[in-house]
């Protein structure tokens, strides 16, 4: 264990490196540990979500 | 495990969706799809916790018509045990959103997804590059961290990614984006 806060980026960053480089099977299954985390975490009784639908555009973007 | 949760584990399967989707295209119902979101996020880096699964599809006409919709989708999944909430379907576990290609950048990535092998199943992804133009072109605070994730992990190959951009009226904003995350002095 170090407080040294660029030891611990740079331990986060190689585990996130470990973890995108993990089967892309086994990955999916993290997703669904994920989510079922989420979802007993949370009070609503219904499956489904709360969170807000990606905005997709329609168009180019205004500059 | 608790009963609670033991349940959830067995209803939710995300390769399952994939399996359903790749089905309802060989069935006919849909022509091509592609994952996008979070879930097509972690096919390139680390898994992305999310809450639902964006499937872009290219809609069919039906007889006779020059109007596209999604009730055959609704037909065929709710005939397979699916239910409805909302805009979403709800397949093995996870609420499923189906997308039309909303615009340009979105039918070219439609267009030049890629296939993945997930243990034997296939999975038709949007590219890392297109992924990231879209989550720049969408531009809310968690498409800004998919955004980072993209470039801190190094995987996005610059001249696709700017020639999309570029393409797609989206290099201005690609520039503040850079001024606002990338640069060391603001």
């Amino acid at each position: 264990m170090t407080a040294d806060l660029q030891t611990i980026l740079e331990s986060k960053r190689r585990y996130r490196q470990h973890l995108s480089a993990r089967p892309i099977a086994e990955k999916l299954r993290m997703l669904d540990a994920l989510r079922e985390r989420a979802l007993l975490l949370r009070p609503e009784s219904s499956s489904i979500v709360r969170e807000e639908p990606t905005p997709y555009r329609a168009g180019n973007p205004r500059p | 495990m608790t009963d609670t949760s033991q349940n959830l584990h067995e209803r939710m399967n995300i390769q399952e969706v994939i399996q359903t989707i790749n089905h309802m295209q060989a069935d006919g119902i849909i022509d091509a799809y592609a994952i996008g979101g979070a879930v097509g996020a972690t096919f390139h880096l680390e898994p992305v916790s999310t809450l639902d699964v964006d499937i872009f599809v290219s809609f069919r006409t039906g007889p006779g018509s020059l109007l596209i919709s999604p009730r055959p989708i609704y037909d065929y999944l709710t005939a397979q045990g699916c239910t409805a909430e909302g805009k979403y379907l709800i397949i093995a576990g996870w609420p499923v959103q189906f997308l039309p290609p909303t615009g340009p950048l979105a039918e070219e990535a439609l267009a030049k997804a890629v296939v993945h092998d997930v243990a034997g199943v296939p999975a038709r992804v949007f590219t890392a590059e297109y992924l990231a133009a879209i989550a720049l072109q969408t531009g809310r605070a968690k498409d800004k961290a998919r955004l980072l994730q993209f470039i801190e992990s190094g995987i996005l190959d610059a001249t696709t990614f700017q020639d999309i951009l570029t393409r797609h009226a989206l290099a201005e904003r690609w520039a503040q984006f850079q001024r606002q995350f990338l640069s060391d002095t603001p």
